[in-house]
């Protein structure tokens, strides 16, 4: 019996794998099987996340402002793991662009880039680091980002053909007819619609340059310090912080508002996580506070 | 460093390209008289001699980015052509058909379009063909407006009912119609009316009855689920409108008093519509019903061609034609036998409730080659808009 028990105990600590087949792979190949699954049932991945939002938007008193924080709240637990994972995996491989050792063989192999790469693969061997541990996770969100645009699009339904479109996408145990249209009205904005305040005779997109402002503060803020000039990873962090918000301004100014709440509310449950992992670098905030 | 950048632009083309599956906007809206169709359909709404689909005129003449329609346009006895707009700007426009001169001018595009805006190119002068605009809603034009005694009832998304002079647009009163104020008030329907009151519905449950002369609201009533089509009045004089609870109900147009008459397979999307004692409509599950209000009961047991059906039918002297989803055309007789009448080869996708216009059935497609069909007295096609 005793020997049964010790027996189990190993397996579950060390499973076999087929020979030729790391733990990184078979990560690997399951991400890549979710994304083409995603990708395959795109309908099905659109029609989760809208019922999700209006079988929240049923519990709170059919209010789509809240429904949509409480949704994003719910993505974001979801995804906790994978976000951690995707901190580890990024705070690993920073740390590898300071190691002595690493910027010896950048340097000792900068004209032979095969050489290069076996030099890597091996520390990334011996440290058990996965070089894709950072952006598998990030990976995997994607098709969950990307199917939130049509998602809310669909769900406030400001056309006949995206109610028309939400009434296939619904559950039969949702009472939709009853629901439909749904109240975007929230705070001053319609969440079906891009916002613009008018302020001073003019009209500003406050709320996309929120998400504008909270981007910039949350991938400043969880950009790791790094002490060698010529980190790559600190370089592209740097590009993504002025890059990123960029970007989701302009996506914020076009599409319906309610994906700009979405963002705002991730940006500040992601430096929240951040803070919890004790990863918030408060000193990137301030100027030239990444260089100490 | 060149690899993250080409990785980050392949997300964001990815995200580009998926969130784009939400598709088109709307499907087009279509209105005739006996001779012309006006087709309200993206950036353009194109007027069309229905004998052969030729081009009249297009408006506005070069497409504008804040202008989009896709409301039913509506001819008014005075030869104008009222369109809204649903784009940034909410306009509701009123077009002089008479305006637009016999050779249009060719449009203006791309680069010699910009030159024309800093003023190094000569480009044609913007023709004036507006008799006037109404700039003041807050939304969408999704129905057509009623027009009425020399006024104009335009329900807009906005939850307001605009009443305006036909003559030169200018407003009379603004009615704000919201009976529950929990739910968007969004008006998608044209108004019908039966001489002393206009009905409007409204996405927020409810019908709303207004005078027509003092404009103040003399009822409005509630139903279980939102109305995207209008209220018809039938022989018996009394108002029916179906709505998302699956049920089609009877109003007295007096009092608003109402019951459900009929419960219906799936969500009643289009108007019905009124033929003698007879009353056809269809849901989105694809059943199409026809009603005798006098027996107050079906006529036959309710036929389903094939795919959901959004578009009102067009009642004609010997059937009844059906365009659904699937771009389908059935014809159904007055014993319930259905007819496939035209079989849509290109998969383009059938909302809009036809038209019948010089001896043609015109059918509008959305995701099609081609955004207008002209159908036959047999079912063949006699022409397409563009033309192939």
């Amino acid at each position: 019996m005793k020997n049964t028990t010790n027996k189990t105990q190993t397996q579950v600590k060390q499973p076999e794998l087929p020979q030729g087949l790391s733990r990184e792979s078979l990560k690997t190949v399951a991400v890549i099987g979710i994304l083409v699954l995603a990708f395959l049932r795109w309908n099905d991945v659109i029609a989760i996340l809208i019922n999700a939002m209006i079988f929240i938007y049923s519990l709170v008193g059919q209010n789509f402002g809240i429904a949509l924080i409480l949704f994003t709240i719910l993505i974001r637990v979801i995804t906790w793991p994978l976000n951690a994972q995707q901190m580890k995996g990024a705070a690993a491989m920073q740390e590898l662009q300071n190691d002595k050792e690493w910027q010896a063989i950048q340097k000792k192999y900068a004209k032979d880039r095969e050489k290069l790469a076996q030099e890597q693969m091996r520390i990334y061997r011996e440290r058990g680091i996965n070089p894709f541990g950072s952006c598998l996770p990030t990976l995997v969100q994607f098709p969950i980002l990307f199917a939130l645009i049509p998602s809310i699009t669909y769900a406030i339904g400001s056309t006949p053909l995206s109610i028309l479109n939400l009434s296939r996408s619904v559950y039969s145990f949702q009472d939709v007819a009853a629901l439909v249209p749904l109240n975007s009205k929230f705070l001053w904005m319609d969440l079906g619609l891009p916002e613009r305040t008018l302020l001073f005779g003019l009209s500003i997109p406050i709320l996309a340059l929120t998400v504008a402002l909270t981007t910039y503060i949350q991938t400043k803020l969880t950009m790791p310090p790094s002490a060698n000039p010529n980190d790559q990873a600190a370089a592209t962090g740097k590009m993504m912080s002025i890059y990123m918000p960029i970007m989701l301004y302009f996506f914020s100014v076009n599409y319906a508002s309610g994906l700009s709440v979405y963002f705002v509310i991730s940006n500040i449950l992601s430096i929240i996580q951040y803070a919890m992992m004790g990863k918030v670098n408060w000193r990137n905030l301030l100027p030239g506070g990444q260089k100490k | 460093m060149r690899r993250k950048l080409v990785f980050v632009s392949i997300m964001l083309f990815a995200a580009v390209i998926l969130s784009g599956c939400v598709g088109a906007v709307n499907w087009p809206s279509l209105a005739a008289d006996e001779q012309t169709a006006y087709l309200a359909n993206g950036q353009f709404v194109y007027a069309l001699n229905s004998s052969d689909g030729t081009e009249r005129w297009h408006y506005p003449l070069q497409a504008d980015s804040k202008l989009t329609f896709y409301s039913t346009p509506v001819v008014t006895q005075e030869g104008l052509v009222i369109i809204g707009s649903s784009g940034i700007n909410h306009s509701l426009i009123a077009v002089n058909p008479q305006k637009f001169p016999d050779t249009l001018p060719a449009p203006v595009g791309g680069v010699q379009r910009f030159f024309c805006s800093i003023g190094l190119a000569i480009c044609p002068q913007p023709l004036e063909v507006e008799e006037w605009i109404f700039s003041e809603a807050k939304d969408s034009w999704v129905a057509g407006p009623l027009a009425l005694d020399g006024k104009l009832f335009a329900p807009n998304a906005d939850g307001n009912l605009y009443v305006l002079d036909l003559k030169d647009g200018r407003l009379l009163e603004k009615i704000t119609l919201d009976g529950d104020s929990n739910r968007p008030n969004r008006l998608w329907a044209q108004p019908t009316t039966d001489g002393e009151r206009v009905f409007v519905t409204s996405l927020d449950h409810s019908v709303y009855a207004i005078d027509i002369e003092t404009h103040k609201i003399i009822w409005h009533e509630g139903l279980g689920g939102a109305i995207p089509g209008g209220v018809i009045l039938a022989s018996d004089g009394m108002l029916y409108a179906g709505s998302l609870s699956k049920q089609l109900e009877r109003f007295d147009p007096a009092t608003g008093a109402h019951e459900p008459v009929l419960d219906t397979k799936g969500w009643i999307w289009g108007t019905p519509v009124a033929e003698g004692d007879n009353l056809y409509f269809s849901d989105v599950d694809g059943y199409f019903y026809s009603y005798n209000t006098k027996e107050q009961k079906l006529n036959w047991e309710p036929v389903q061609p094939d795919s959901a059906i959004t578009a009102s039918p067009l009642a004609q002297s010997d059937n009844v034609l059906l365009a659904t989803e699937s771009g389908n055309v059935y014809a159904v007789d007055n014993t319930g036998k259905v007819v496939l009448w035209y079989d849509e080869p290109r998969e383009g996708k059938a909302y809009t409730t036809p038209v019948s216009s010089d001896g043609h059935v015109l059918i509008a497609y959305l995701e099609s080659d081609y955004f207008l069909l002209a159908l036959n007295e047999e079912g063949r096609q006699a022409w397409t808009f563009p033309s192939q």
